[in-house]
């Protein structure tokens, strides 16, 4: 029992050079709201260019702490910087910077306030790269509430458009029901255990029976987290959000938010959890295939590429959770499904934002969401048709692009686990990607086989920025097809050490 | 024999859940009880005057839908913001001297931060009463 007498204070050690990406990130998005002020309107972009040069300078020292490769522990453990960490502090801050590019041109044509944009990019992003590195339940909670407040708002950015309106209000109140559901859901959970710190978590309850007290707190946590991920049945906000949100905010939201949610969801359930299988890997189980079936069963009937994109992302998420729901039998296991996730939200982010980047382009012409505005997009865009067909076809799980290692990874990961569950859940993954085949394959025929709506051939013109973004994403998907080695052995170096 | 240590397996999940399921039938019959009970056994005397806004004090004036001063909001935001700082600048103070150099230093850090969002309303004419 802690003394209630008030103990000498001691000064808590401070890594500095551990804290460097967070400190140069919080000094870049300070300056970004303060030359905001003080620049004049046709200046503004000064503030993008600014941002997207400060998340460059937060990449540096997270290259530096890698090549260095010593973990790094603050606050009795609940903020650790090590290989796990950085991986995704690299994956939110680059794909952070082709957010940016992707909005520069939205922005700046928009009407939009521009510098408020970055700044409230930049934190969410912050929020991110303070979860990666969050071992305790606390500092889990105040990263996503810092990841997701500016999200809400960026949701609503279009602010005089109704859907945009809807699109941030159903996404804040569902965001703020979820965090309560979750908050609860550890109270329960610190007071059986009586400590916030993971590593304590899982040497309290170890492997034993669960107390019906942490059965509770654990549920009420991943059905916080469910929602998070837009994991069906909690995923109804999901497609209108990303529908009313604007563009480049949803490819942000369904890549980078929904990532920071499964950095979360691997912390909680690998370090905290996992002795509790019990508990979770039922619920992971219904939950991914849930998440699976009823994502791409509906997708199969969307006509606006926004929602076809979105009902994707839900299902996208539906392979994520597999992994989860086998990784509980053993040590082997766990690290073979964190490998699994880990490869998939790194190949997933780049198709997502790639497809999201050439929707963007084609939508500043044609001015239309619906597939049908794709018709015959190859005799005018030649370039934008193959890079969205390696992009839907990545996605679906292709095999030269990437997207196919990565679904290959998770249905290792069931197959590995080999329990009956384990197998039959691969089956379901199965027939689901032959379902997703259809409608990704039907965005690409659009493309190739349809004749012009209208006949207006006038080519697209893709702004650099765009075109940045596209180049990047693309060959990270190209390379990770090709050379699919190197990913995995990213993920496996930032398995999380499972207690 | 396989599917026999299926279904003891999967009778422990179903023994994890029972807790998930008992919780929620036990939240949904103590609000259903306690509303329950409260309308069984209060009296219900209707009277006109319980169905306005306050039943006791000043009456009120005008619908619930009148405008009011949209700056009061702006100002509400503002308000927040000191109130944040009181919050952690209490606590902080009190042990001031056990906090030293360390805790000053966190503390003038925290306030240049939340000083910019004060910086960023004078900015964006805020202040300004109009």
């Amino acid at each position: 029992m802690p003394s209630l007498v008030a103990a000498a204070f001691e000064a808590p050690y401070l890594d500095y050079a551990a804290l460097a990406p967070e400190i140069v990130l919080t000094g870049v998005l300070l300056a970004v709201l303060v030359v905001d002020l003080f620049v004049d309107e046709d200046r503004k972009a000064v503030v993008a260019q600014l941002a997207g040069v400060g998340l460059l300078a937060s990449l540096l020292p997270v290259v530096f702490l890698a090549v260095d490769g010593d973990d790094r522990s603050m606050f009795s453990g609940a903020y650790v910087v090590d290989d796990f960490a950085l991986v995704f502090k690299a994956l939110f801050l680059v794909s952070g910077y082709v957010v940016l590019l992707m909005s520069t041109d939205h922005i700046e044509e928009g009407d939009y306030w521009k510098g408020e944009y970055s700044f409230l990019l930049l934190s969410s992003l912050l929020g991110m790269v303070v979860m990666s590195s969050a071992r305790d339940l606390l500092t889990i909670f105040v990263a996503l509430e810092l990841l997701s407040i500016p999200a809400y708002m960026l949701a609503g950015w279009r602010k005089r458009d109704l859907r945009s309106n809807e699109a941030a209000l159903k996404y804040y109140l569902l965001g703020v029901l979820s965090s309560a559901v979750m908050l609860y859901g550890m109270s329960l959970v610190f007071g059986a255990t009586g400590t916030t710190v993971l590593e304590d978590i899982a040497r309290e309850l170890g492997g034993d029976a669960s107390e019906p007290l942490v059965a509770l707190g654990i549920f009420f946590i991943v059905v916080g987290f469910a929602f998070k991920v837009s994991a069906v049945p909690f995923h109804f906000w999901a497609p209108d959000t990303y529908e009313g949100a604007p563009l480049p905010v949803t490819a942000f939201l369904s890549v980078a938010s929904k990532a920071a949610g499964f950095v979360a969801l691997l912390e909680l359930i690998f370090m905290g959890f996992f002795g509790q299988d019990n508990v979770w890997q039922p619920l992971f189980w219904v939950l991914a295939v849930l998440t699976m079936t009823v994502g791409n069963l509906v997708a199969l009937r969307q006509t606006n590429i926004v929602r076809l994109l979105a009902y994707s992302s839900v299902a996208q998420a539906g392979y994520m959770l597999v992994p989860f729901a086998v990784g509980g039998s053993s040590d082997e296991a766990a690290g073979t499904a964190q490998t699994a996730v880990i490869v998939y939200l790194l190949i997933y982010a780049a198709m997502n934002l790639g497809a999201f980047a050439i929707v963007m382009t084609v939508a500043r012409r044609t001015r239309s969401g619906e597939i049908s505005s794709y018709g015959g997009l190859f005799t005018y865009a030649p370039g934008l048709t193959v890079l969205m067909t390696i992009f839907v076809f990545s996605l679906a799980g292709i095999p030269p692009f990437g997207g196919w290692f990565a679904k290959f990874y998770i249905f290792k990961s069931a197959v590995d686990a080999g329990t009956g569950w384990a197998l039959a859940l691969a089956v379901v993954a199965g027939v689901n990607s032959v379902i997703a085949l259809f409608y990704y394959a039907g965005v690409a025929r659009e493309m190739w086989m349809q004749p012009v709506p209208g006949d207006d051939r006038t080519p697209i013109r893709v702004p650099p920025a765009l075109g940045a973004a596209l180049g990047i994403t693309a060959v990270a998907v190209m390379a990770i097809g090709v050379y699919p080695q190197a990913f995995a052995r990213l993920g496996d170096l930032a398995q999380l050490a499972v207690r | 024999m396989k599917a026999l240590t299926t279904l003891i397996a999967m009778s422990g999940f179903l023994r994890e859940y029972l807790t998930v399921l008992v919780f929620g039938a036990a939240a949904v019959a103590m609000v259903g009880a306690m509303l329950g009970a409260g309308s069984l056994l209060r009296p219900k005397r209707a009277q006109l005057q319980k169905y306005i806004s306050y039943e006791s004090g000043v009456d009120p004036v005008g619908t619930g839908w009148s405008q009011s001063q949209i700056r009061y909001y702006l100002f509400g935001l503002l308000f927040v913001m000191f109130e944040v700082e009181t919050v952690f600048i209490f606590p902080w103070a009190v042990r001031l001297e056990d906090l030293g150099l360390f805790g000053l230093v966190e503390m003038v850090v925290f306030i240049a931060i939340l000083a910019l969002g004060l910086l960023y309303a004078w900015r964006k004419g805020v202040l300004r009463w109009m």
